[in-house]
Formats: structure tokens, sequence, C-alpha cells
């Protein structure tokens, strides 16, 4: 079967009403991740795959899995056009990626064009949507036919070269971030060691033979050290939200907008399939890109539609983009892909270059659920608007508790037993102390999915090599990928010294 | 950036990172048909953290310290919370999830504003029975519910 069959096949998954239904919810809470401030698209997808976990019980394994991805997926994707509503309205980012719309976004509302601004932000965020999905339909059989031929020492490289590349790019210290990275590797390492079966780091406890739950911790860290955060900072919700008055862009409009969507979009899903280099990143590069060729740079600022649409069609292609290296490699570039990769896990699906030949159903019902997501996105997001944004005034008052509530529901719900409780409130403390010295978050996480993979990894090649370490070099395509992994720790360092400013990437 | 942090963080991770070199060492060294066991990976994560730990407390003397912003933190209603917090993951097991969940969800609402009676016991019965009849009575999930002896 070629990949067209198969993309059919996606779309008969993705069309039973079941998977319509999850897909509307995932992206209908998205949004609502998305418009909220406090809650992001990472500690969104780690306090809904509990919640996923639990509705998908009746359903068969492969079922399951497929409906609680297409679910995740689509908070994830459903974040990003969120993400744009309070930026254009309130002049206050809903998550990380839509911190450059403000600089337009807002301006053009305070001269009555709220409307144009959101429809043109929907309308580049589907169209981006489209693009990325269109070259992950392209690029996935492919890639993961390189993939495939990959033995244990190409992948230790490869998984190394994407926690360099996150470390690289995360937070203001390259040195916390790598503590961060070395940190999730090692609490990985605590408990069965599945080559072996020795017990490490247990004390005999029988809780800690599993290890510590990646689900718990990523919960911890986001979602509950957000609401520490809240609470103990008194984040209120202030400034006016401005009145949307008509929602549809004028013909100039719409005009000006096409080339810096295109653009957008294209240079979007090409940072995005970087590992490390997220939708910020994106959306603040386009941005740059589109001021540099503008006939008019001094607009910008002071309400341009270009400056709205750019960035926003990018943060949504550099989400699809992130989506290939996760699915075709099995190596998650940002930390939200990260948390999607251990709801891969936790449904014992392996995502990699196997995974389109093993799990057709849920690699090609995910990626066409994703088009199905983008046109739902579309009709919500155009008439819709008035609404989102009524979401911003939801009281913190209930919303913090619910918070808490739903992370404890969660995590019980799946581990049934209290010291995963306990953990998770300790993770939500420390999350928040780190988070708010410039420790950043991702790495972590990142770590402790991919630390039992690395080791296994790393283990297999060197048993081939009866312990010689010069495996790792002497395999062309694995010395590749470790230079690479030098180089983007380097390059940031010495562009430092040269006093040159790094464009780093804020969580997302 | 807060040096003082930085620099107890940096003690605390030097110290995990030692102590798991050193526990490693307890590891046995080697698997059946393996040259690698499973003590070696903890152990080079241990020194590489060690390494980077003296790398940031070098750091800390490198750059100014920064007063965070906001200076004043709501510890109290901060602390309230936790404990409540706490309280509801360690009851949750002894009197039932609807209970404990609609104890703390007052608490928590209250702590954030207080007033506002009507809509916080409806709130909180709400969320509680609810998530409850969904998790417990609609898709079989396993939940304590109710305290055991209430024998329900």
């Amino acid at each position: 079967m070629d990949t067209l069959d198969y993309l059919f096949q996606g779309f008969a998954t993705a069309l039973t009403w079941y998977n319509l239904l999850f897909a509307f919810f995932g992206v209908l809470i998205g949004t609502a991740v998305g418009v909220l401030p406090g809650i992001g698209p990472m500690s969104g997808v780690a306090l809904l795959i509990p919640v996923t976990a639990s509705m998908t019980g009746g359903l068969g394994a492969e079922d399951a899995a497929t409906s609680s991805i297409i679910l995740l997926a689509g908070v994830y994707y459903g974040a990003m056009y969120g993400g744009s509503t309070t930026s254009i309205l309130l002049n206050t980012p809903g998550e990380s990626s839509s911190v450059v719309t403000t600089l337009d976004g807002y301006q053009m509302a305070k001269k009555g064009r709220a409307g144009s601004a959101l429809s043109i932000a929907a309308i580049g965020s589907f169209f981006a949507g489209l693009v990325s999905l269109v070259a992950l339909v392209l690029l996935a059989e492919p890639l993961s036919e390189v993939a495939i031929k990959f033995g244990p020492a190409e992948y230790f490289s490869l998984m190394i070269l994407g926690l360099a590349a996150v470390s690289g790019l995360a937070g203001k210290s390259m040195t916390k971030a790598l503590m961060m990275t070395v940190m999730g590797l090692l609490l990985a390492t605590v408990g069965i060691d599945n080559v072996s079966g020795v017990a490490r780091f247990t004390y005999n406890q029988p809780v800690l033979y599993q290890g510590f739950e990646f689900l718990t911790i990523a919960v911890g860290l986001f979602a509950l050290g957000e609401v520490f955060k809240t609470i103990l900072e008194q984040e209120g919700n202030e400034g006016e939200i401005i009145k949307v008055n008509s929602i549809l862009p004028s013909k100039e409009e719409l005009k000006a907008s096409v080339g810096p969507i295109a653009r957008g979009s294209f240079l979007g899903f090409f940072i995005g399939v970087l590992p490390g280099a997220g939708a910020t990143l994106a959306s603040f590069f386009t941005y740059i890109l589109e001021k540099k060729i503008s006939k008019h740079p001094e607009k910008f600022g002071t309400g341009a539609i270009e400056g709205v649409a750019a960035p926003e069609s990018a943060n949504n292609a550099a989400s699809g983009g992130a989506m290939i290296p996760l699915l075709t490699l099995g190596i998650p570039g940002s930390g939200t892909t990260a948390i999607l990769m251990g709801a891969f896990i936790m449904y014992n699906i392996q995502p990699g270059p196997l995974l389109f030949n093993d799990h057709p159903q849920v690699a090609w019902g995910l990626i066409a659920s994703m088009f199905v997501g983008n046109l739902m996105l579309l009709v919500l997001n155009m008439p819709l608007v008035k609404v989102f944004a009524k979401i911003i005034e939801t009281p913190k008052k209930y919303l913090i508790p619910i918070i808490v509530a739903i992370s404890i529901f969660g995590v019980y719900a799946v581990q049934v037993n209290t010291f995963d409780l306990v953990l998770l409130i300790v993770a939500g403390i420390i999350g928040y102390f780190l988070a708010r010295n410039d420790f950043p978050l991702a790495p972590l996480v990142l770590g402790l999915v991919l630390g039992p993979m690395i080791e296994n990894n790393m283990r297999r090649a060197l048993t081939t090599s009866n312990g010689d370490y010069s495996i790792f070099i002497d395999k062309p395509i694995s010395a590749v990928f470790l230079i690479a992994a030098g180089l983007w720790i380097i390059v940031p360092l010495i562009l430092k010294l040269k006093g040159k400013k790094v464009i780093t990437n804020e969580e997302a | 950036m807060n040096k003082q942090f930085d620099r107890y963080a940096s003690l605390l991770f030097f110290l995990i990172g030692s102590g798991f070199m050193w526990e490693s060492k307890k590891i046995s060294e080697s698997a059946y048909g393996s040259v690698v066991g499973p003590n070696i990976f903890p152990f080079a994560l241990g020194l590489i953290l060690v390494i980077l730990s003296l790398r940031l407390f070098y750091e800390t003397f490198q750059y100014k310290n920064e007063e965070n912003e906001n200076a004043t933190l709501d510890y109290k209603r901060f602390f309230i919370i936790l404990i409540a917090a706490l309280l509801y993951a360690l009851l949750l097991e002894d009197i039932g999830y609807v209970i404990s969940t609609f104890i703390f969800l007052i608490i928590g609402f209250q702590t954030m504003e207080k007033g506002g009676w009507l809509k916080t016991l409806l709130i909180s019965g709400l969320f509680s029975f609810g998530v409850y009849y969904l998790f417990v009575v609609v898709l079989k999930g396993s939940m304590p519910g109710f305290p055991a002896w209430l024998g329900w």
C-alpha cells in the first residue's frame, strides 16, 4: 500500500463518530487552554492524559490509544490558535509562542480592528496547519525508512542530539538547562533496570520499583507549579478586554496577509522540525523576517496585519513540524511533544520508525485527525471568537482549586496510590521554585522520557562492540549526530562569549 | 537571577550527583551477557551533574544579584492551599473521593476569595459528585467514592 491508501484509512479512522468527538473536545479544550493565561499547552496536555486514559477505558488497546492521542494532539495545536486571542484582545499572551503577536495585534485591536486581527490569525493558523500536515504526510514514510536502518549506536547519538538541542536553547542559563536534563535522566534510572532486572536506588520501597512515573512528575511540575505561582505571586486579570466588532477582514487586509502567511507557514514548519527550536522561536523569527522584507517596516508595532499573520501562522506550522521527529524518529523536540511521547508510551506504543508499520491506525489516524481538527478550529474560531474571549474572564478563584482537583483526580485515576499524590504535590513545589529561578523544566521532562531509551541503546551498542566506546564515533551517522549535538551546545556558548545576544526558547 | 538560590541549588545538586555516584557503586557491576552493567549510566550521569553544579557555583560569582520583581509573596494563601492539598491527597483513600474533593474545593475557593457561599457550595458539589458519577458509575473506574464504614 502506498501513502495515499494509508491516508484514506487514516481518514476512515478519524471520521468515526467518537474520534470526531475526541478531536472536537481536544481542539475545544486546547483553545481554552491557549486563551487562559497560566495554563500553557504543556500543562494542558499533561493534565488531560489521565482524563483521556479513563475516558477511553472501554475501547480496545489500539483504539483507545488512537482516540486519546487524537484528543491530546488537538489540545496541542488548539492552544496555538487560542493563544492569539488574549494577545490581541488583552495584550497578554496566553502562551509564550504568542508573545510577538501582542506587538501588532493589540495595536490593531485598539484601533477597532480586533475582529480582522483575530480572523487573520485563525486563517493563517489554518493554512499553516495544512502546510505542515502535507509535509508530514510526504516526509513520514521516507524518514521512517531511513530511521529504521539505525542501530542502537545511531539511536543513542540521535537522542543525545535531541537532548543537546533542547538544553542548548532552553532558558537563560545553559548550565541550568543541562543540569535539568541530567537530573531528568538520573530520575529515570530509579526503579527496576529493564536490561538486567536489577533494582536501582529503590531501598526496598515497593512504590519505587516502577520508578518515578512520568505523568505524575509532568503534571506536578507544570500544572501545579503554575498554580502555586499564581497563588504566590497574586497574578490577577488586569487590563480591559477590547470588544470585538466585525470579524471579517477587509479585502486589502486579506491581500496583505497572503505573503506573510505563506512565508510564516514554511519557515515555521522548518523551525518546528528542528529539535529544541519550537513555536516561540518560529513566531519570533518570522516576525523579524517580515519586518526586514516589508516596504514599510515603520508600520510594524503600530498595528500592521503582517505582524499578526506571520507569527500566528508560524507557531501553528511549528507545532505541526514538531510532530515529525516525534512520529518518525521517536525523538521529541520540545516539552509538549515530550509529554505527548509519554502518552504514547503509556499506551505501550513506541513512537519512531516502526510506528508506521506496527500501528498504522494510530499514526495515520492521528495525521488525518489533524486535518479534521484544523478545519474544526477554523469553524470554531471565526464565529465563536467572542465566546472564547469570555473564557479569559473565568475567575481565578474557581479555576485554581479546580486545576488542583483535576490534577489529583487524574494522577489517582491512573496510578491508584497515595504515594504518587504526595509526589505530585512535591513536584509542584519544586517546579515552582525551579522555574522561578530560571531552571527550565522542559529538559527535565525530556530527560525523564528519553532516559530509559538512551540507556538501553547505549548498553546494546556497547554490548555489540564488547564495551568499546569508540563505536559511537566509528559509525559515520552516529558520529555526525554527536558532532551536531556538540555544535548545538558550543555555538551558543561562543556567540555568548563574543557578546552577541542569543535568542533562547521559552518553554512551549 | 537569584544568587542565593543558585548557590544553594548548586550545593543540593552536587549532593544529589555525588549521592547517585556513591550509591551506584552498590549496584552489581555486570549483567548477564553484557559488558556494561546497570551501574555505569547512573554513575556517569552523577559525575556530569557534579561537574555542572560546580560550574553553576562558579557562575554565581560572575553575575550581579537581581532582586525578583514581586518581592511580596502571598505565603498565607499558599500554605493554606498546600496543606489542604496534602490532606486531600493523604485522606482521599480513607474518607473517599466525594467528601474529600468537596471539602478541598470549599477550602480552596474560600481561600482564594472569601464570600459567594452559594456558588462555592454549588460548584464544589457539582464537581465532586459529577466527576465521581462519570468516572465510577459511567466509566466503571476504580476510585473509593465514599468512606468504607458507610457501607455504600
